[in-house]
């Protein structure tokens, strides 16, 4: 079998174990859905939870590629990762093993997110647009996912990698076009939330359906994917050998 | 051509030197490094299972260079550092299948046959999170055993287990090293090394200054002192290699070269006089006083690892 994927039902089988892991990391993403998409009073359109459920979405990824990282720094400070740099099968195997099982993870919880704003209300999911957001999502998550393991192959123990999550997370979500469109919001928000990768998946994912779509966009997202993937392999290879 | 062989081997950290210049050959034997904390122990295995490069000299394993073609080094060899890493949340027979997959064994025959040797068969299908240490190590072993490595580098193998865990470990070891396995193993414990190794070489500040059998490193420090308390007053007992230091009425005292081989003459000449031995006393050097000879009290040179620390609490609590 394919190292990648032995790696990779490593950890899904060390996550599914665990019940509490799998629910809990699904408890904010629900939160937003329900007590933003549901209460907040808004006079831009009259479906909030339609516009925000991409959103969501893409925050459901954020989140859980943002804390893949944790998974490799655990490896590393338990010693698993040298047993597995002993190993004779490619060394890049380990890495690419977490980023899919990051993105996959991800991709479950943004499924049962899914779930829940259809039966909450959201109008928006026909069959072209679910598999569009898995496409544009899958993309996001291994953007963040290299991301997240390149800062996890960087520092030194857990402390400093939730220090770094903390501080990347949440200004990223808050600074993106989740909560609100372009047109509401100050002149100042609206200068970052241009430029915010996280605004880039969830405005991809609200083209689909209204046009026109987001060629552009796309090409970015997969560009950056890449570029992330190749400098997270950069930085394993140099810091493991 | 030696299974391992390392010629001026030395590793480097920010001007701190690790490993100084190592010559070493090991070839089908149980090889114990012995060393303080942070004499380079540690480094000079990683360094000879390819997770290190070397800053000079080199290193063949099984005839292979250890940077030049260190994917041909990892293949047969097996590695299992000192941290007891196995996933707690799977079986034991998911966590060596797991290494047979990634060595690209096919079916389950090898991954049920190594399960039986570490006499792990029983619980294979239990969660490892039940295991005690000692198991938990045997399951380490038996990860690193099922792609039949001619190599296997352990460090630290018995630390934070009980004594019958450790028994367990070394016998399972020399039972390798019986079918021909080549084992490099590190540790600080000097009773054990002395009893399992063939051969220990003692390391202190990066520097390898003894490589020797136990037995003979021992006897460098020259002698034992055997006491002997008999029930009546005897004549002291002469033959070769007994040398009579004090002999008193009911006491006799001698230095000998090697105990084991002249207690028994000893015994018998008492038993000749009608004599019944009280009590017999051999004071040995042990392994930890030619080590503090050779290798003096070094203070840990390295960061305390508090990491580390806790987790050999939590092992030994």
């Amino acid at each position: 079998m394919n190292a990648v994927l032995v790696y990779f039902l490593r950890d899904m089988r060390r996550w599914t174990r665990s019940h509490f892991n799998v629910y809990s990391t699904l408890i904010m993403p629900a939160a937003w859905l329900i007590f933003v998409g549901l209460a907040l009073p808004t006079r831009f359109t009259d479906n909030y939870l339609d516009f925000i459920v991409p959103g969501i979405l893409v925050l459901t990824m954020l989140t859980a590629g943002m804390q893949g990282g944790s998974s490799l720094i655990f490896d590393k400070i338990l010693g698993f990762l040298n047993k597995f740099l002993a190993l004779p099968s490619p060394r890049e195997a380990i890495l690419f093993g977490k980023i899919l099982f990051i993105t996959v993870r991800g991709l479950l919880q943004a499924t049962v997110i899914m779930v829940l704003a259809v039966l909450l209300g959201a109008t928006l999911f026909e069959p072209g647009m679910v598999l569009f957001s898995y496409l544009v999502l899958g993309l996001f998550g291994v953007l963040l996912s290299a991301f997240s393991t390149a800062i996890a192959l960087y520092v030194q123990d857990h402390d400093s990698y939730a220090a770094v999550n903390a501080v990347i997370s949440m200004p990223l979500f808050f600074t993106s076009s989740a909560l609100m469109p372009y047109d509401v919001m100050p002149a100042w928000l609206r200068a970052i939330a241009q430029v915010n990768p996280v605004s880039l998946a969830i405005d991809l994912i609200r083209s689909f359906s209204a046009p026109p779509f987001a060629w552009s966009s796309l090409v970015v997202l997969v560009v950056l994917c890449m570029a992330m993937v190749t400098f997270s392999s950069y930085l394993f290879r140099r810091t493991t050998i | 051509m030696a299974t391992i062989e390392t010629t001026g081997l030395t590793k480097q950290y920010d001007g701190l030197t690790a490993v100084d210049g190592l010559d070493l050959e090991v070839d089908r034997e149980i090889f114990g490094l012995l060393g303080p904390n942070g004499s380079g122990k540690t480094t000079t295995v990683l360094m000879l299972t390819t997770l290190l490069r070397p800053t000079h000299g080199s290193a063949r394993v099984c005839g292979h260079d250890v940077v030049e073609r260190s994917a041909r080094v990892r293949e047969r060899i097996s590695f299992v550092p000192q941290d007891m890493a196995v996933d707690i949340k799977l079986t034991g027979r998911e966590n060596v299948r797991f290494y047979a997959e990634l060595y690209g064994i096919r079916g389950s025959d090898r991954v049920d046959e190594v399960l039986g040797v570490m006499d792990l068969a029983d619980r294979a299908d239990d969660l490892v999170r039940t295991y005690s240490g000692g198991m938990r190590r045997r399951l380490e072993l038996a990860q690193a055993l099922v792609h039949e490595p001619e190599v296997l580098f352990l460090d630290e193998p018995t630390i934070g287990l009980d004594v019958a865990g450790r028994q367990a470990i070394w016998t399972h070891i020399q039972d390798l090293r019986r079918r021909g396995m080549t084992i490099f193993v590190t540790t600080h414990y000097m009773d054990e090394a002395d009893r399992a190794c063939d051969r220990v070489g003692i390391i202190a500040r990066g520097r390898l200054v003894a490589v020797d059998t136990p037995r003979a490193l021992r006897h460098r420090l020259g002698g034992e002192r055997v006491s002997v308390v008999t029930d009546r007053p005897v004549e002291p007992v002469l033959a070769e290699g007994l040398h009579l230091v004090d002999g008193e009425g009911d006491r006799l005292v001698y230095h000998v070269d090697d105990a084991a081989e002249v207690v028994p003459v000893l015994l018998a000449g008492i038993a000749t006089q009608g004599a019944r031995v009280r009590g017999l006393e051999v004071q040995a050097p042990t392994l930890d006083d030619v080590f503090l000879a050779l290798a003096g009290r070094q203070d840990d040179g390295g960061a305390f690892d508090f990491q580390r620390f806790r987790t050999m609490l939590r092992r030994r609590g």
